[in-house]
This record gives structure tokens, sequence and C-alpha cells, in this order.
């Protein structure tokens, strides 16, 4: 589906409250959230309850969604980080709801703090700049979160050459990042 | 590794969601005092969001859409406060724990291996030159500080390491109120374990005088 056909859907869902816009928002990105809990490490079953609490936040608080501020996939990124933080922390008996903290965050943050265009030429860059290994690796590292010896082992490189292309990566990263 | 880096694999770690729950509280409190930090964590978002947008399939195979429209089980959230409201409420009313005079400080009970700390400093009170065990890192919630690497105000952000020596002083006007995380000395094991972990305890004890 296209991006800016989601983007409507999500519309009707915040003007509306469309089920079938819904219904559309929910097949493109249920199978995509609950692979990131897979990604993760969640197993399936667990994976599929913290995806279906994502797609009920996105129904149930649409309304925070701010396309000023983020990309849909961004917003939908976002809300499903926090429930695996929050997944986490559960299981190692931290009491402390991380999933607040981050909403209040993405409410607080003033609208023009990036105009649309900045951002999407920074990632552009970003993305003209870093070879496919580098994307690879960027998305192992800090998406799927997996350590860097797993990269080592999946990508069968060396682990310090792991720790030296993140290191590069992320210096590189640096220059766009202003 | 400059200050720089160490800042943004602090902004990026927290936007892939990593932290432990101490240094998430000081970079969540990071990104909302500081518009730059706040504009970087945006943008890496967007980049993680990308990686979802194109991310692999695997479908669910009990779950419809119509479940996550009427979903009993879910609960939506109070609204709250800033994370350093939230977490330690009215500051003013926390029993700070005086260090020496002008100088107090208040430790979370946070279940983590780093240690989270608020620092208050009365206006002109400096801190005798130190270096530190681990890496520390401060961010100013309130007023600021100098010292022999420049001016820290609101919402910025200052990371020690063992080779930093410095003598901080407060702010002659308002003193300051600082938000730290200090990571824990590494803790030794093997042969030769509980030598090094004797010799880290009386450098400890040392260093707190």
């Amino acid at each position: 589906m296209e991006k800016s056909n989601l983007d409507m859907s999500m519309k009707r869902i915040q003007i509306d409250r469309d089920e079938m816009a819904f219904s559309e928002i929910f097949d493109f990105f249920a199978p995509k959230v609950n692979s990131y809990f897979i990604q993760n490490g969640i197993k399936f079953e667990s994976s599929e309850e913290l995806t279906q609490e994502v797609l009920s936040t996105v129904w149930v608080k649409s309304n925070l969604y701010d396309s000023n501020k983020s990309a849909l996939s961004t917003w939908i990124f976002t809300i499903a980080r926090n429930k695996k933080i929050d997944f986490f922390r559960k299981i190692s008996k931290i009491d402390f709801k991380e999933e607040d903290i981050r909403e209040f965050l993405y409410q607080d943050r003033e609208v023009n703090i990036i105009e649309e265009n900045e951002a999407k030429k920074q990632i552009e860059k970003i993305n003209n700049e870093l070879d496919e290994q580098q994307k690879i690796i960027i998305k192992m590292n800090f998406f799927e979160n997996k350590s860097h010896k797993k990269i080592a082992d999946e990508l069968e490189i060396p682990l310090g050459t792991v720790k030296s292309r993140i290191r590069h990566i992320l210096t590189k990263m640096q220059g766009f990042l202003r | 590794m400059n200050g720089t880096v160490v800042k943004n694999q602090l902004i990026f770690d927290f936007a892939s969601g990593i932290l432990g729950p101490a240094k998430s509280l000081f970079a969540s409190t990071y990104l909302q005092l500081n518009s730059n930090a706040s504009k970087i964590g945006s943008t890496f978002e967007n980049m993680l969001g990308e990686n979802l947008m194109d991310n692999e399939n695997i479908q669910p195979k009990n779950l419809k859409y119509t479940d996550c429209i009427h979903n009993a089980n879910f609960k939506t959230t109070s609204t709250i406060k800033d994370p350093v409201t939230s977490f330690f409420g009215n500051l003013n009313n926390l029993k700070w724990k005086q260090v020496y005079k002008g100088f107090k400080e208040y430790t979370a009970s946070i279940d983590d291996k780093d240690e989270l700390k608020l620092i208050r400093m009365d206006p002109g009170v400096s801190v005798p030159l130190h270096s530190h065990g681990g890496k520390e890192y401060i961010l100013v919630l309130e007023g600021s500080f100098c010292d022999e690497y420049g001016e820290y105000s609101k919402g910025d952000i200052q990371i020690n390491d063992q080779k930093i020596k410095h003598t901080p002083i407060a702010s002659k006007d308002v003193g300051c109120i600082c938000l730290s995380i200090t990571e824990k000395d590494v803790i030794f094991f093997g042969k030769y374990g509980s030598f090094l972990n004797l010799f880290t305890f009386i450098k400890s004890f040392f260093k707190s005088k």
C-alpha cells in the first residue's frame, strides 16, 4: 500500500472513526509490528498480544497522532517500541511506566522543531551516505536490538569488524544530525 | 570518543528502547529540556520508522482488526507530568542528604545497574577538584554551573569519565539542580576477584571523603 493511502486512512480514523480505514492500517502494519517483536526476541504468542495492544492504541489514541510531528510509520514504531520496553520491564519487575513518559514527550514536542522537509532531507542524506551493509547493521543494532555478537554471527563477519563498523556509522551520522 | 558521540549514542539507544530505567529517565528529561537533542531523537526515530515501513511480514495467527477495536483488556493510561516530576514528585519535598555545606544530593531508589541521583548546589558553591570512577552524566535541570571546560545551563549535558578532572562551581545567582547518572564500577570475578573488589571498595571509601 502507498504511504499516502495510509495517511488518508489515518485521517479517516481520526475524523470519522472509520472502521474500514482502520482495517487497512491493520492489514499493513500488524504483520510488520508482529515481526518487530519477534525480531526483538519476543515469543510468538506474546508478540501477538503486544501487536494487539499496539493496534488498539492506534485506534483508541488516534487523535494523538500528528502528521506534522512524524510520519505515521514513525508514530506506530514508537508505540511498538514503548510496549516492548514495558514488556521487558514487566518481566524484570521494575515498576515504572515508560509508555506514559514517552507519550508525554511526543505530545510535548514542539511541532516546528523540525520542518518536515528538513527531516526528510536529513534522512535522505544519511541513506545516501550509508551502503547496504551499513544500513543492515543499523537495522539489526537499533531496530532489532541484536547484540554485536549476534550481528557478527548472522553476517558471518568478525565481532571486531561489527564493533568498528558501528562506531564508523555513528561517527558518520554525527555530521548529518545537527 | 568525544562528548558529542557519547551524547548521540545516548539518544540513539533511547530511541531504540534499550536503555535501563535510570538512563531512560535521564534521557527522556534531556530530550524534554533540550530542543536540539529532541530534534536528533526524532530524526533517528524517523529512520527506525522507515525500518518498520519496509519490515518483513509475519502474519499474526489469531488476530483480526476487530479484536483491536473491541479490546476489553485495553487500559488507557492517565495523563502524566514531565518525567522528573512524575518520578520524584515535588523536589522540595524530597529528603535531601547534605554531603557538605551547600551541596545536597538525593539518590533515587530504582532497580538498575546505573545510579540515578539529583544534585542540588547553593549559589556559588564549588566542588573540590576531583575525577570520576565510572562514567558520569550530568544534566542541568535548573540554574547553571561552570567548570574548566565551559558553562552548563538548563538542558545542557556534561559527560565525565576517568580522564576528566574538574572543579564545578554553581552559578552565583541561583545555584543549580542537576540530574546525574553514574555507571557503576566494574565488579571483578575470578581468581583475583575478591582482592580487586576490596581494592575498589577501599578506593571508593577514599573517594567519598
